[in-house]
């Protein structure tokens, strides 16, 4: 497996994709911190919330997924990858694993940028910054939620063969379905797995999020929601990929 | 079907009494040519082998040994986008060489390559053979095939039409097919009759002697002190005995 897992790194690191994507994300990342700090006036208990969670990885690391993925058969290396491992389930956990991989970094290099340029701006203007211990819990609850949605998104583009309609689709799930239904049945779509899953594994609150009167789940339990999530889309992503013929 | 790719409805292949799915470290046993092989167009061509290395296990020097092989070292570091078809050919006959394989097989290997490609390509799977690898090729280029292989299966409707040696296959049923012409045909057409060996004379004089080969036909003169004229092989061409092999019959 551990051979699998370089090659898919490989993969993700020598295309100019995901470098363009990476970087799109640390730079969104950035801005809105910039922003927020210099135009907001953060006290002690909200500047962590504030200025430290807009780490954007989680959607970036998505889509990334879904186009690594789907990417396979649109350019059609599938062939090529399946014949070298011939074991198609271990191939999308190996695809699975290295997305995981890739969002941890991706989360942590932007974790850490935002820090970087949140105590700078914050110190410029002589506004309360977090303390280094909570800091460090929200990078970890960013990076978890990163890995989540990296092996997540795996499993979903792996239902779909057509990279534009996967992508596509994955924006239109995230940003319209399920934030509609959270809104028409917030009891039943708090375990829905695009937006509040993972605001609620990042322990951010429900008004902070935008998901007003939305009773999120514990950080412990969404992340076990996650998984459940994850498990479901990689047997249902498997069981298409060892079924399909490579013609 | 052979590969896994694609689900057979009947029937399996294997490699050594396995199927390629089967295989322990498939690429180092069995390297492939599909006929539409792809890359990713981003991707440089030493990148795409260091992938394919990576997930089958094999050290990053064969990168480098592949490319100098199949005469790619000077666009390595180029983008696939930019290859032309004979590249990308090549670029495929590396991926294939990657694990050392003992078997290799080829679907229209000689796609996109210019004559002295063909040519180079031609070498590469005699030398891949001479050094014991068995090397399947599938192909419509008939003329480009029957000038490198030693066996030949024709396959047409999903059935097995003919299967052996090149020259058998040319000659059709009756085996090789020799051309000779004598100094005294009749003496030699008595010679071959009591050998057994048909043989008919053609309008200008010449015996078709069947399921002989011109080495023992020479032999045979020879033995009896006969003079000959003309003795040559006559066969169809791959092209021809495929045609005749695969028409229907009614």
């Amino acid at each position: 497996m551990s051979a699998l897992l370089r090659a898919e790194v490989l993969k993700l690191r020598t295309t100019r994709t995901f470098l363009a994507l990476a970087g799109l994300a640390v730079g969104t990342s950035l801005l809105i911190t910039t922003l927020v700090s210099l135009l907001t006036e953060p006290t002690g208990d909200s500047v962590l919330t504030d200025v430290f969670t807009s780490d954007t990885s989680s959607l970036f690391i998505l889509v990334l997924a879904v186009v690594g993925i789907s990417g396979e058969w649109r350019h059609r290396t599938i062939t090529s990858s399946l014949l070298a491992e011939p074991d198609r389930l271990r191939f999308l956990a190996a695809k699975t694993l290295a997305f995981a991989v890739a969002g941890l970094l991706l989360s942590l290099a932007i974790s850490l940028s935002v820090a970087v340029v949140g105590f700078i701006v914050l110190g410029l203007r002589d506004l309360p910054t977090p303390g280094l211990g909570e800091l460090a819990t929200q990078v970890g609850h960013n990076a978890s939620v990163a890995m989540l949605l990296g092996a997540f998104g795996v499993g979903v583009g792996a239902l779909v063969r057509n990279q534009v309609v996967a992508v596509v689709g994955l924006l239109v799930l995230a940003f319209v379905v399920e934030p509609v239904l959270i809104g028409l049945a917030p009891e039943v779509f708090r375990y829905a797995p695009f937006v509040a899953l993972p605001t609620a594994a990042s322990d951010i609150s429900a008004g902070d999020s935008g998901l007003g009167g939305v009773d999120l789940l514990a950080p412990g339990l969404a992340v076990l929601a996650m998984l459940g999530w994850i498990a479901a889309a990689f047997a249902a992503g498997a069981a298409l990929l060892r079924a399909r013929d490579l013609d | 079907m052979l590969l896994g790719l694609i689900h057979a409805d009947a029937g399996r292949g294997r490699f050594g009494g396995q199927r390629y799915e089967d295989l322990s470290h498939p690429s180092a046993q069995v390297g492939v040519v599909l006929e539409d092989a792809s890359f990713h167009p981003g991707r440089t061509g030493r990148n795409h082998l260091r992938v394919l290395a990576a997930a089958g296990r094999h050290p990053d020097e064969r990168v480098d040994e592949v490319l100098e092989r199949v005469g790619l070292t000077p666009a390595a570091d180029r983008r696939v986008k930019g290859y032309s078809m004979g590249m990308r050919q090549r670029l495929a006959i590396a991926v294939a060489l990657l694990g050392d394989p003992r078997v290799l097989i080829l679907d229209e290997p000689a796609n996109g390559l210019d004559p002295p490609g063909i040519r180079w390509m031609r070498d590469l799977l005699r030398s891949e053979a001479a050094r014991g690898s068995a090397v399947l090729v599938s192909s419509h280029l008939l003329s480009e095939v029957a000038q490198s292989v030693d066996d030949v299966v024709v396959i047409a409707g999903g059935a097995l039409r003919a299967n052996g040696p090149l020259e058998q296959v040319l000659g059709g049923g009756a085996g090789p097919v020799t051309r000779v012409r004598a100094a005294e045909p009749q003496r030699l057409g008595s010679i071959l009759s009591d050998q057994g060996i048909r043989a008919d004379s053609d309008a200008a004089g010449a015996l078709i002697a069947r399921g002989v080969t011109p080495d023992r036909v020479g032999k045979l003169a020879a033995d009896h002190g006969l003079a000959l004229i003309e003795l040559v092989a006559v066969s169809r061409s791959l092209e021809e005995a495929f045609l005749d092999l695969t028409a229907d019959p009614s």
